[in-house]
Parts: C-alpha cells; sequence; structure tokens
C-alpha cells in the first residue's frame, strides 16, 4: 500500500511520477470547476433574483475568450469525472488495487478515456467558438 | 486523499462521512452532471440561451427537480473538496475550525442563492 504515497504532513499525500499528475490534475481541474460552478450559480440565479440581467451576463459570456475557457472547462470536468471515477471504484470495490502497477496501468487508461471523451466535445464547443465567436462560416 | 487506509489515523466521525460522500456523490454524479453538460452545452449551447430559454425549461417540473439535485450533489461535492484541500495546508486546530467555519458559509450562502432562484422560478421583466 504504501510503496506509492509517502505521507508527510497528516493526511497529505505526496506521490510520486505518474500519480502526482493525476492527482495534481484532479485538484486543479475541481478547484477550476468549483469556481465555475460558484459563477454558474450566481447567474442562473438572476432569473429570479434580477431577471434584466440575465441576457446581459449571457452576452458577456459569448465573448471568444471564455468559450475558450468553457473548452479547457469540458477537459477538467471530464477529467475530474473519469480519475474521479477510477479513485472511488478502487477505494469502495476494489481496494486491492492501491498497488503501484494496477495504480500505474488505471491512470493510464484514465488520461486514454479522458481524451477520448473530450475530443467530440472539443470538436462541437470549437465549431461553436468560431461560427458565434469569431463569427465564421457567414451567419 | 485517495488512500483508504488513513481512515485508520484518528479522524473525527464526521470525516470519515466526508471522505465516503466524495466517492457516493461521484458516482451519482458521473450521469447527473454530463446528461446537464451534454443537453446546455452541446445540444442547446451557449448561442441558444435567454431568459426565456431558462423560463420554458423550468416550466417542466421534472426539469426544476433535476436542477434541484444537480445543485445540492454538485456543490456540496465541491465545497467540501475544496475544504479537504484547504484543510491540507492546515496547521493548526483554529485553523481548521475557520477553513470548516467558512466552507460552511460559503456552501449555504450560495447553495440558497441556487435554491430559492429554483424554487421560485423565473421573473419575466
Amino acid at each position: 500500500m504504501h510503496d506509492n504515497v509517502n505521507i508527510t504532513l497528516p493526511g497529505f499525500a505526496k506521490y510520486k511520477g505518474k500519480g502526482f499528475y493525476a492527482f495534481i490534475l484532479h485538484r486543479i481541474s475541481g478547484l477550476g470547476t468549483i469556481l465555475f460552478l460558484t459563477l454558474h450559480i450566481t447567474t442562473t440565479a438572476t432569473v429570479f433574483f434580477a431577471p434584466q440581467w440575465y441576457d446581459v451576463l449571457v452576452e458577456i459570456f459569448r465573448n471568444p475568450i471564455i468559450m475558450i475557457a468553457e473548452i479547457i472547462l469540458a477537459f477538467f470536468v471530464i477529467y475530474h469525472g473519469v480519475n474521479g471515477l477510477r479513485i472511488a471504484y478502487v477505494d469502495l470495490i476494489r481496494p486491492d488495487l492501491w498497488k503501484k502497477k494496477p495504480t500505474s496501468r488505471l491512470i493510464s487508461a484514465v488520461f486514454i478515456v479522458t481524451f477520448l471523451l473530450w475530443l467530440p466535445a472539443a470538436g462541437i464547443l470549437g465549431y461553436n467558438l468560431l461560427k458565434y465567436g469569431f463569427n465564421l462560416f457567414g451567419s | 486523499m485517495t488512500t483508504s487506509d488513513h481512515l485508520a489515523i484518528k479522524q473525527p466521525r464526521c470525516e470519515a462521512f466526508a471522505w465516503k460522500w466524495m466517492r457516493y456523490s461521484a458516482f451519482l454524479l458521473i450521469p447527473l452532471v454530463w446528461i446537464h453538460a451534454i443537453i446546455q452545452d452541446l445540444i442547446t449551447g451557449g448561442h441558444n440561451l435567454s431568459l426565456e430559454y431558462v423560463h420554458m425549461r423550468w416550466a417542466i417540473f421534472g426539469w426544476r427537480v433535476y436542477d434541484i439535485f444537480l445543485l445540492a450533489f454538485a456543490f456540496s461535492h465541491g465545497v467540501n473538496g475544496l475544504r479537504q484541500v484547504l484543510l491540507d495546508y492546515s496547521k493548526s486546530e483554529s485553523a481548521t475550525k475557520t477553513i470548516n467555519w467558512t466552507m460552511f458559509i460559503f456552501w449555504l450562502v450560495f447553495a440558497s442563492i441556487g435554491a430559492a432562484a429554483l424554487i421560485y422560478g423565473v421573473r419575466i421583466p
């Protein structure tokens, strides 16, 4: 169990190699998502609290920079979901897999699945970015 | 915190519950969030979003129930996750207490704002 985990501070696991990237990316994607979620709840809540602002806010979010951020967010959410599923599955159902080799294999699978799921999403969001963000393809 | 045996280290019972909560809610959030994102971002798309659209969507009671679930599970999962990350950097009892209370109030404020909008619905000006 402890062959791939060093406990430094209480509760803070310092991983090595691939595990480290999986761990740090899980945190970064989680932080990015909660930041977005807080913004998303607040802006959506204007439909009740200040309905005259809602369409103004939606217009601001049609900015190409925010549309690019959305493509990154899609990657974050997909990765966080796939990697989170790995963590939950191993912790709750197969704790015997918390060893160096199976962990390393599962993490590789997580990266591949994340990329495969993200590609079509990035394609559609990228198309929308070009069409509505940069007004390409006429309109 | 992805190791299961750290629970053996003395931790309050509520922390064990929070740890399990992250994993059980994860299983539920996979379909909840992904169906939401596929319908809203990929099929509908941000360019079709408007007050009128939200009004139409929330006219269907089932979507409001769906969004209540999404708000309840996604936001608590997110805030608890943020709390767990912050606690990794907490070095004292008082810092832990401050983080816990700040995160609880943060969760309460934004969850209430979202819930109020979901319950009372769209006000067409």
